[in-house]
């Protein structure tokens, strides 16, 4: 079959490669209609988690057909058109019992790589590095989904195709962002990053009853995104000055809470910048960490921020004493999808959660290098390359 | 010597190297990063019992050994006791004679894999997967050697 690969920094390629079968009895086999790229992906093409092998299969972010179930799964059937979540969980251990599926026990073969680096280890996660399982990932024909009764979901009928693609992890991690974070009618919100996942944290938060939701970027098409089809207030940072910005739409208090979804490779205009430019570019630091700083400098005190953006281990000039001093609660996850994505699936159906408008630019799958090309330099207005692996 | 050649036995020496790192990285402690037991002396790391949260009644442990622990035999002392809250049962053990790091990335794999039978019924898989053409560089090799010895590392 094809399949998008990694096949060296910022080098995919498209090539033959074997057809998945099942390995354990709780997998199914999917046919991939639709697979996305993903802001973390980026992340992976520059090098900055580097637990990737050439030839490895991008994509983690997709929904298509079941043809094939292993004899233990009880609740999916061939033909099925499902959602799958990024991470991967076994539905049994303590974490998923607390509904943290990515923190999953069970889930990712390979743990040594991140007790190494992090002292546990979380789930494992489609097409994502060998430090989260080392699966194959959701750009190719067919993959195979471990735990199918856990984490791929019926998609319901009217929700069409392109909009239950985002079910599978922009619309989830940006719902956790919201939920996790406390938001509560009559909060204002400010969301760092107008990507898929960024957009999507700010519509959850108005979906629980945010009475003012910000999202912050640069990016003119993305903005207007957030103005047309999220119905959330835009901030140019490039034209204007964030904290200043914040404090005066919310009478001088900041936001009661701050979710990020840049992740490692964040931009940031001035001295700042090129600050983390160069100390990551030498190895003084492994993510770049602006909108995290940003968020915790404008947060009310008292507030929650929320990290949703990808980071891999150490960052520099953390402003923990504002953390302390103003009282903040900070959190953060991979995405637990599986505990949003059943709510998210009724409110796409009801119309109330749109996405279409994220699938900038839908592509055959041959043409994932140049996909990831534009999703990667942010031209002609791509906010997401999405693949089509059966035209 | 032609460059192919000199590029796979080099991938070839990396991921043995890989396999080296990961296990030197447990003991490795950077600020912020690593969890390893370090300041412990090899023979205290050797008593040390190794142990695993299982979602599941303690009795269900103390009446059969899963599988993958049962496999060493009298090699290991055992212990479950039950764990706080709602947590289930911890499984712990130790060897009870000399032990080499090798016995212990035995046993750290053996406990993983005993929680996921009980838990799930099944240890989960991920090979063989479907991959694109591997080039032989001494970084994908180490990244590979890595993912070998994965199962066997960590803190556990």
């Amino acid at each position: 079959m094809r399949a998008a690969t990694w096949t060296g920094v910022n080098e995919v390629s498209v090539e033959e490669v074997p057809e998945p079968t099942i390995l354990n009895d709780h997998d199914v086999i999917v046919k991939v209609r639709l697979s996305t790229t993903c802001g973390s992906d980026l992340h992976l093409l520059g090098g900055y988690i580097p637990f990737m092998r050439a030839g490895d299969v991008l994509g983690h972010e997709f929904m298509g057909e079941v043809v094939e179930v292993g004899p233990g799964v009880r609740q999916r059937r061939v033909g099925d058109r499902v959602v799958v979540n990024s991470f991967i969980a076994c539905g049994n251990c303590w974490y998923c019992r607390q509904q943290l599926f990515s923190l999953c026990d069970n889930g990712n073969p390979n743990p040594g790589i991140t007790e190494g680096l992090w002292g546990q280890s979380p789930g494992g996660c489609f097409g994502y590095s060998h430090a989260v399982g080392g699966f194959a990932g959701s750009h190719a024909e067919y993959i195979r989904v471990p735990y199918a009764d856990v984490g791929a979901f019926v998609v319901p009928e009217g929700v069409s195709d392109t909009r239950a693609l985002f079910a599978s992890d922009a619309v989830s991690t940006g719902w956790m962002g919201a939920e996790l974070a406390g938001t509560e009618p009559g909060d204002v919100v400010a969301v760092w990053g107008a990507g898929g996942v960024g957009q999507m944290a700010a519509r959850a938060a108005m979906l629980l009853g945010a009475e003012r939701v910000f999202v912050i970027d640069r990016l003119p098409e993305r903005l207007a995104q957030v103005r047309q089809h999220v119905g959330a207030e835009a901030i140019d940072y490039s034209a204007t000055d964030v904290l200043a910005e914040l404090r005066e739409q919310t009478g001088g208090r900041g936001p009661d809470i701050c979710i990020e979804a840049v992740g490692m490779e964040a931009h940031s205009p001035g001295t700042h910048g090129v600050y983390d430019q160069v100390k990551q570019q030498l190895r003084l630091q492994t993510d770049r960490p602006a909108a995290v700083r940003e968020a915790v400098l404008a947060c009310r005190k008292g507030g929650t921020v929320f990290v949703l953006g990808v980071f891999a281990a150490a960052v520099d000039k953390f402003p923990l004493g504002a953390v302390m001093n103003k009282g903040l609660t900070v959190r953060g996850a991979q995405v637990h999808g599986q505990r949003f994505t059943p709510r998210i699936l009724e409110h796409m159906a009801r119309g109330e959660l749109v996405t279409e408008h994220l699938a900038t630019h839908v592509l055959p799958l041959d043409e994932a290098p140049r996909g990831y090309q534009m999703f990667k330099d942010k031209t002609d207005g791509c906010v997401r390359a999405v693949f089509t692996p059966h035209g | 010597m032609d460059l192919a050649t000199i590029m796979s036995r080099a991938a070839g020496l990396a991921g043995g190297a890989g396999g080296e790192a990961l296990k030197r990285l447990q003991h490795v402690r950077l600020p912020g990063v690593g969890q390893s037991s370090v300041t412990d002396d090899a023979r205290t790391a050797a008593r040390r019992w190794r142990a695993v949260t299982v979602l599941t009644e303690p009795a269900r442990l103390q009446e059969a050994l899963p599988a993958p622990l049962a496999a060493f035999g009298d090699r290991l002392e055992v212990r479950v006791t039950p764990a706080p809250g709602d947590r289930g049962a911890e499984l712990a053990a130790r060897f009870r004679g000399p032990v080499t790091e090798e016995d212990i990335g035995q046993l750290r794999a053996a406990l993983r894999e005993a929680k996921a039978l009980v838990e799930v019924g099944e240890v989960l898989r991920v090979d063989p997967q479907p991959h694109g053409h591997r080039k032989p560089t001494p970084q994908g090799a180490a990244v590979e050697g890595m993912a070998a010895k994965a199962p066997e590392e960590g803190v556990l």
